[in-house]
């Protein structure tokens, strides 16, 4: 029956793109409710095969694709002579033998954040009308600051002839509720947002992001005890915005690169309707050179400024940027190298920090073998500020670290923190400081 | 952690009475004009009479969330004062704060009668305040033309529809907590004839002296006064309330006299 692989066992050294194969029938089987026109894409790929290299490959590829599609639990390939009346002496036959996911699929797990660990529950109906499309609802309780509920309805077009781009539609409604203890007060933020998403290829391949928000942002306070600054801003407000965001992403590893370049920058405009009025944009980037003996020299920087439009009457406190911090300014407590109100750190309308990094292996790594290919060792030296471009109220601190890396997303970071350069007013760490994240500077 | 924050606030206290009231006080409450509803404009005619009584400079704010920004209080939480580094909300605890640093009037009464007007005080703010919550959120009409819109008038549709929603579950719990919720609009106006009476028959203790003890005014005087001019001339679309007042003249020209003369005369 499945004669080319056995040949292939016995003579190892034939080449197989030689061997000419083409795929007379695909086909899939173990839709369920799943309509056929959402799979057609994946035997596209599998006629153009004209040797039986070429075949594998593809096969693979169909495998994936249906995979990505997020219908199947898992996918078998099953690659056979093809039989009947009408078979050529070189015609085979696939079929793709996949697995549909259940009607429900419920998941528990723990998520990490900008700082801090969420325990998170999901339960999701995927493929609710038979060509992908999905609705999931999402509970997630951090440690420390963000609570989030949420219900999401998404549907990819990756059956489409836009499959390279990847387009993807999301609708959601959201409850989100955000503690800013340094501050004293929290935000609940209650509303809907729908996002498009798709990747440009040409010239260089970038991931954009296009988002409506409409929510209700209501403030309220933490304590008894708080300066009026802070005060001013309670009760709910409706705020209205478009966000762009916008990612092109080169580099070989997202927690550890060697070497690439990465730039994200979001942008936000808030005024649509609504009685919260502002534009904010945010830029982070990094980039990593790799030196001799595993050693690699990485740049993080980030921007963020919010300005008042012609209808702002007064900016959001929760929309303002936080000063300091395990993931930013390394030395400082979250925070606690930003404006100050009455002893309480508040936010900043414009901030930017900047993050110098020598990273390498750690030492004797060939004694732990694979396990220290989590590890990197750091020296660092970060500063920043804010309000001001300037470097005269910049704030800068140095150390020395370890990094640990976290399922290929997060990091871990364990750092010794000298403080260089701080004011009376700040909260500087002089000593060790533990962050934990996706994105540090 | 918890004594100690009991400790703290029995420093502030202890700071409270050893600070004067300060030149740049403020009193926060709604926008009069478009927006205040007719038991917060009475709390807030209560405190303005009784920090005037006092003689204590005040500079009055108007902002759209100063119910979100107060402390928080029994029932209306509103008005709130910030006085230097304090916020204080509702008219009791005002009153007791301006009594701590002892700027306040009516220290002349003796204890009994001190605890007296403390009685009559509280019954008229627990009275008029409930009857004033009641004829907003319980009678439709009322609701539906005035307090709605007006509640609703500083946020954005559909914000609106939910504060309005919100705040009118608020208030009828708060009338189930003291038991009005299930009580008609003449049970209503009968408590409110009946506090009417009482407080005549208080007045009419001293005929010969404007206020209600003897010649000075105390915190009964402003709580009345607030109360009972802001049910005269608030117009709702059911005037039921400010009917049973108007039935009091001796109450209407206690009014009119604290009016002309803590009010009209600083215009």
């Amino acid at each position: 029956m499945p004669r080319p692989t056995r040949t292939v066992k016995e003579q190892a050294k034939v080449d197989l793109s030689k061997i000419p194969a083409h795929v007379e029938r695909v086909n899939v089987s173990g839709l369920l409710r799943t309509h056929n026109d959402y799979v057609m894409k994946a035997a596209e790929g599998l006629f153009k095969a004209r040797n039986f290299q070429d075949l594998m490959i593809e096969s693979m590829n169909a495998k994936s694709y249906l995979h990505e599609l997020g219908i199947f639990k898992d996918v078998q390939v099953r690659v056979d002579v093809s039989k009947g009346e009408n078979a050529s002496p070189n015609g085979y036959e696939i079929t793709l033998k996949g697995q549909e996911l259940s009607r429900l699929v419920g998941s528990v797990g723990t998520e990490v954040g900008q700082n801090e660990g969420s325990l998170r529950t999901e339960l999701s109906i995927p493929n609710l009308f038979g060509r992908g499309e999905s609705v999931s609802l999402q509970g997630s309780y951090a440690t420390t600051r963000a609570n989030e509920l949420q219900l999401r309805f998404w549907k990819s077009f990756f059956h489409t002839r836009f499959v390279e781009n990847r387009p993807e539609v999301s609708l959601s409604l959201f409850r989100h509720v955000d503690r800013m203890d340094i501050s004293s007060f929290q935000n609940a933020n209650l509303g809907f947002l729908t996002d498009f998403s798709i990747n440009s290829l040409y010239p260089f391949e970038l991931t954009h992001s296009i988002q409506y928000e409409a929510s209700i942002r209501e403030t309220s306070l933490l304590a008894k005890q708080v300066p009026f600054a802070i005060r001013e801003h309670c009760g709910p407000k409706l705020a209205s915005l478009v966000r762009y965001s916008v990612i092109y992403d080169q580099r070989d590893n997202p927690v550890f690169p060697t070497q690439g370049l990465m730039l994200k920058s979001v942008n936000e405009y808030c005024g649509l309707g609504g009685n919260v009025a502002y534009m904010s944009s945010t830029t982070h980037g990094e980039i990593s050179v790799p030196l001799i003996a595993g050693l690699v020299a990485q740049v993080c920087g980030r921007i963020g400024v919010i300005k008042e439009t012609k209808n702002t009457t007064v900016l959001p406190i929760s929309s303002l940027f936080y000063c300091g911090g395990p993931l930013t300014l390394r030395g400082f407590k979250y925070g606690g190298a930003g404006p100050v109100v009455d002893g309480t750190s508040i936010g900043a309308q414009t901030h930017w920090c900047t993050g110098l990094h020598l990273w390498g292996p750690l030492p004797f790594n060939h004694v732990f073998k694979g396990l220290a290919n989590n590890f990197r060792t750091h020296l660092f030296y970060n500063c920043g500020g804010f309000n001001s471009f300037s470097a005269e109220n910049m704030r800068s601190a140095f150390g020395v670290g370890l990094a640990f890396k976290l399922a290929e997303r997060a990091r871990i970071e364990m750092n010794y923190c000298i403080p260089v350069r701080k004011y009376a007013s700040d909260k500087p760490v002089n000593g060790f400081q533990f962050g934990i994240g996706y994105e540090f500077v | 952690m918890q004594s100690s924050q009991y400790l703290s606030q029995l420093n502030a206290f202890e700071k409270m009475s050893d600070e004067p009231w300060p030149e740049d006080a403020v009193l926060y409450q709604p926008y009069e004009a478009e927006q205040i509803l007719l038991p917060e404009h009475a709390s807030c005619l209560a405190v303005k009479a009784y920090l005037k009584m006092c003689q204590l400079p005040f500079e009055v704010r108007s902002c759209a969330n100063a119910e979100y920004m107060s402390p928080g209080g029994r029932m209306t939480k509103l008005p709130f004062i910030r006085a230097g580094a304090f916020i204080v909300a509702e008219f009791e605890p005002i009153v007791n704060f301006i009594e701590h640093k002892g700027s306040a009037i009516g220290q002349w009464l003796d204890d009994d009668n001190k605890a007296d007007m403390r009685t009559y005080v509280s019954l008229a703010e627990n009275i008029f305040t409930m009857a004033e919550l009641y004829i907003s959120f319980v009678n439709k009409t009322v609701y539906e033309k005035v307090t709605a819109p007006r509640n609703g008038c500083v946020f954005p549709w559909p914000l609106n529809l939910i504060q309005n929603y919100s705040k009118r579950r608020n208030t009828l719990r708060l009338l189930k907590v003291y038991q009005w919720n299930d009580m008609t609009i003449e049970d209503v106006i009968e408590k409110v004839e009946k506090c009417c009476e009482t407080l005549t028959l208080k007045l009419e203790e001293s005929p010969d002296t404007p206020f209600f003890y003897s010649d000075q005014p105390c915190e009964l005087d402003a709580i009345a006064f607030g109360h009972l001019f802001a049910i005269i001339t608030t117009d709702l679309p059911n005037m039921a309330l400010a009917q049973t007042v108007r039935k009091f003249k001796r109450l209407v020209e206690f009014c009119q006299f604290i009016d002309g003369k803590y009010f009209q005369m600083s215009k």
